[in-house]
């Protein structure tokens, strides 16, 4: 069964709602650490490719799946702590040119460490390759993983949102994000915001990890590193100053990606990157606070 | 430039120019397989170069600067490629250009032309912008360069490497063109443009009180950079086979690398950066394949050179930002003067 | 008791704040007057520790100076910012909330001693702070900073840009809060009203303390006049 305009199968469209899913978490990722420390982490990806390496790893090793996610989890989770008590603390209050190249410098490390360990094969982690069988709904196949990928983000998302508007230290992440200095002022702990916001971001990185392994289990250097590029000019497009926007962004640039890439023929499709970008040039020139940003007050990136 | 001192213009001129010109002497005297390593590292000199003659002076990020140089290695490449052999890695080749041919200099003339031209075109929209914004804007436009260069072979080799260009970027050709390179950025930074820019640098408020125009000026620096920069894809491309990706992430990284490292405010930091971080960088490829350092026998294994570029720039970056040189010029020391003032 | 003792502050080569002494002790409050530039606000972003300075700024026994802004609330001491500064996106509620930040408290939070201060704040509580007026948003300041429960309360100029209705309420309030035994150290342009209203107000002009006038001194405009010319 296909629908007619376009060419898109319901196969397709799934591919599309689990890609748009899976970005709106990196989104998500992105935009929390962004919230609170105005800083770009364009080594996002690598977290995500650390997360991927320990799931091939502890494939490799013949653990069991529940372990490998746990390993996943601690060496995300660790990484991102390291990155901000190495990099992002100590930057905090320079020039944002200078935030984004230490960023760009840390992914390239961070990718070249990768490349020394383990080769530019990579490695191939296999522990969740069931969820990549179709499920026969009504006569269609539909892969499995594209259903759990976007019932985790829905819970990831709803979840997340409990704890940003419930919570003290949800309160307080989300002053710290639109006004750091009067925050303190009010006795919210500066560190402790951050390093919640970082722990989250990370967190939320390694289900990314887990969920990616699955439709591309060969896990390389650059893994991600495509996807990291193409979630930040969707939170761009989206708007990158608040969540909501951001996420927005994530997840409509995945879900275009994702079915265009399936739609087009290859002869259109390869030239995606290309619209993709322009999109962003332009959007960042007529309505730099993001597509989905309909705030009224004004608040400066 | 009236009223500002010959001898301070000669000064700035003097530090980088030394450099180039000492860096490609002593590349004569070693052996030919280890001269590959100083020309390109002077190429590395001249999209350093073109990198401040922007990133310097505005103080805008820009990371879509190696379009410029794919423009000019495209340019040069496409059409000093022997007519014969186009056919072989250029199947897809235009008609237009399948017949056309010319010399090495004309090409480089071409390729700075070309990229003058992308950086116009590309700087008309985008000049308007600053900071991240700016940042991200002109990645998107790394990314489009890359993706339509990378399928149309309509215009390229596509995913082909550039072989059977003539390779004509040796020691002296490269040297003369990190020179211009240099002469150009430093002819700018004196004049009454790259002063303007750099006053909107510093405090964009009081610069256009004076009347300087922030859109324009970039727009002048940005063009000039997308010329200096399409020159070097020009050196490059006849230097050795240019690959779509060895225009792409990686030497984006490594180029801003070495200007953030040297100090991306002055002409000097820039070649100072691109000489100490290219020396290093050959000096850890060398040992991947195993040197004698003191004595002592290395080999490092292979992918270290990239981690420790990357630990040096994360280091320097957050120790001290502002670089090598601390952003600053060559300053040579006042002479005392010799005859007593006349009162 | 807050102690304020050679309190030097510098920006670089500006000396904003020269050797200033002065005290303000609980249930009284302290005007802090005089032109712009005078080095008011400085004083009390240096009692905060958001402007580097030296000397000594005691609460009690303890030493604040040199210490972090988060660090500072949490010892008591409450500023209300100039400009007001809530989270407009927030509602008030949550501003409220926020003024929580500096201590530990259980279960759910009781803001009725500050409602009965200013019962505009518990009409508005659930509507986002941004779309209050002016004099609302400064009276969600005060609010915000009393929650806390602090020993001590600083505003700097809060009657900017409010009309004067709206002055008398919010002075109003500093004196019931004054009445509860907090010391509140108030920084004002407005230099009749903070003298009438204040038990002592020390004229500050170039960073230096010029005069200190009381409040029988604030129908005396002469002696105000050549205290800000001096």
């Amino acid at each position: 069964m296909t629908l007619s305009i376009l060419n898109i199968s319901w196969q397709t469209l799934a591919d599309g709602l689990e890609l748009g899913a899976i970005y709106a978490l990196m989104a998500v990722g992105i935009g929390l650490v962004f919230g609170v420390l105005r800083l770009v982490n364009f080594a996002y990806g690598q977290l995500v490719m650390a997360g991927g390496f320990a799931l091939a790893l502890a494939s490799q090793w013949g653990w069991p799946v529940w372990a490998g996610i746990v390993l996943c989890f601690a060496v995300v989770l660790a990484l991102s702590i390291a990155m901000d008590v190495l990099v992002f603390r100590p930057l905090r209050g320079h020039s944002p040119a200078v935030m984004l190249v230490a960023t760009f410098a840390v992914a390239f490390l961070l990718q070249s460490i990768a490349l020394l360990w383990f080769g530019s094969l990579g490695k191939i982690a296999t522990s969740l390759a069931f969820l990549n069988r179709p499920w026969a709904i009504s006569g269609v196949d539909i892969r499995k993983i594209a259903i759990v990928a976007v019932a985790v983000a829905i819970v990831c998302l709803l979840l997340l949102q409990l704890l940003l508007e419930r919570t003290s230290i949800g309160l307080h992440m989300r002053a710290a994000s639109m006004d750091f200095a009067t925050s303190r002022m009010l006795g919210v702990r500066a560190s402790r915001v951050i390093s919640f916001a970082v722990l989250l971001s990370g967190a939320l990185a390694a289900v990314v990890a887990v969920m990616l392994t699955v439709q591309s289990p060969l896990v390389t250097p650059d893994f991600a590193l495509r996807d990291t590029i193409v979630v930040l000019a969707g939170v761009v497009v989206g708007g990158l100053n608040r969540l909501v926007p951001a996420t927005l962004g994530g997840f409509a640039i995945g879900f275009a990606t994702g079915v265009l890439g399936g739609a087009l023929p290859t002869n259109q499709s390869q030239y995606l990157p290309t619209f993709v970008f322009a999109a962003v040039i332009v959007v960042l020139l007529v309505r730099p606070r993001g597509l989905f940003d309909f705030r009224r007050t004004v608040e400066r990136v | 430039m009236r009223g500002v001192p010959v001898r301070s213009h000669l000064e700035e001129l003097l530090g980088p120019v030394a450099l180039v010109v000492g860096a490609a002497l002593l590349g004569t005297l070693v052996s030919i397989s280890t001269q590959t390593y100083f020309t390109d590292t002077l190429v590395k000199v001249a999209i350093v170069v073109a990198l401040y003659v922007f990133i310097g002076n505005s103080g805008v990020l820009s990371f879509g600067h190696i379009s410029f140089v794919a423009l000019g290695a495209w340019t040069a490449g496409v059409l000093t490629v022997p007519p014969a052999e186009k056919p072989a890695i250029m199947p897809n080749l235009a008609h237009f250009l399948l017949h056309r041919h010319v010399g090495n200099v004309t090409s480089l003339v071409l390729a700075a032309v070309a990229g003058g031209i992308g950086a116009f075109v590309v700087g008309i929209p985008l000049m308007r912008l600053s900071g991240l914004a700016a940042g991200i804007a002109t990645f998107a436009v790394l990314e489009i360069t890359h993706n339509l260069l990378q399928y149309e072979e309509r215009i390229g080799p596509g995913l082909n490497a550039f072989s059977s260009v003539p390779e004509t970027t040796g020691l002296r050709q490269a040297a003369i063109g990190a020179v211009i390179c240099v002469v150009v950025a430093a002819v700018y930074a004196r004049s009454r443009f790259g002063r303007l820019l750099r006053a909107t640098r510093e405090d964009a408020a009081a610069a256009r009180a004076v009347g300087a125009s922030i859109y324009r000026q970039r727009l002048l620096a940005f063009t000039v950079s997308g010329c200096l920069a399409g020159l070097a894809g020009g050196l490059y491309v006849h230097l050795l086979p240019v690959q779509i990706d060895s225009v792409y992430l990686d030497l984006t990284f490594l180029t801003l690398a070495m200007l953030v490292v040297g100090g991306a405010t002055s002409l000097l930091g820039a070649v100072v950066g691109a000489l100490a971080i290219n020396a290093l960088d050959s000096w850890l490829s060398v040992a991947e394949n195993g040197t004698s350092l003191f004595g002592w026998h290395i080999n490092l294994p292979s992918g270290t050179a990239e981690i420790v570029i990357g630990i040096v720039m994360a280091a320097i970056l957050i120790l001290k930002p502002s670089g090598l040189t601390g952003g600053r010029e060559l300053r040579l020391p006042r002479l005392p003067r010799l005859r007593p003032r006349v009162s | 008791m807050l102690t304020v003792e050679n309190l030097d502050v510098r920006y670089g080569s500006v000396h904003a704040v020269r050797r200033l002494s002065f005290g303000v002790a609980p249930g009284e409050i302290v005007g802090l007057i005089g032109p712009n530039g005078a080095g008011k606000s400085s004083t009390l972003h240096a009692i905060v520790g958001l402007a580097p300075a030296t000397g000594s700024v005691r609460l009690h026994d303890r030493e604040l100076l040199g210490r972090k802004p988060e660090d500072v609330a949490r010892s008591g001491v409450a500023l209300v910012p100039e400009g007001r500064r809530i989270f407009a996106e927030l509602t008030v509620e949550e501003n409220l909330r926020l003024g929580l930040a500096g201590r530990a408290h259980r279960g759910r939070p009781d803001f009725s001693s500050v409602y009965e201060l200013f019962p505009v704040v518990r009409e508005f509580r659930a509507r986002q702070a941004g779309a209050l007026s002016g004099g609302q948003q400064q009276q969600l300041a005060i609010a915000r900073a009393l929650v806390g429960e602090p020993e001590v309360l600083l505003l700097d100029e809060p009657s900017l840009g409010l009309a004067p209705s709206v002055v008398d309420v919010v002075f109003g309030a500093l004196v019931a809060i004054k009445e509860r035994g907090l010391a509140v150290l108030l920084v004002e342009q407005r230099a009749q009203r903070t003298v009438a209203v204040a038990d002592r107000s020390h004229v500050l002009a170039n960073g230096e303390l010029q005069l200190t006038l009381g409040p029988a001194d604030a129908g005396d405009t002469e002696k105000l006049v050549a205290a800000y010319l001096s």
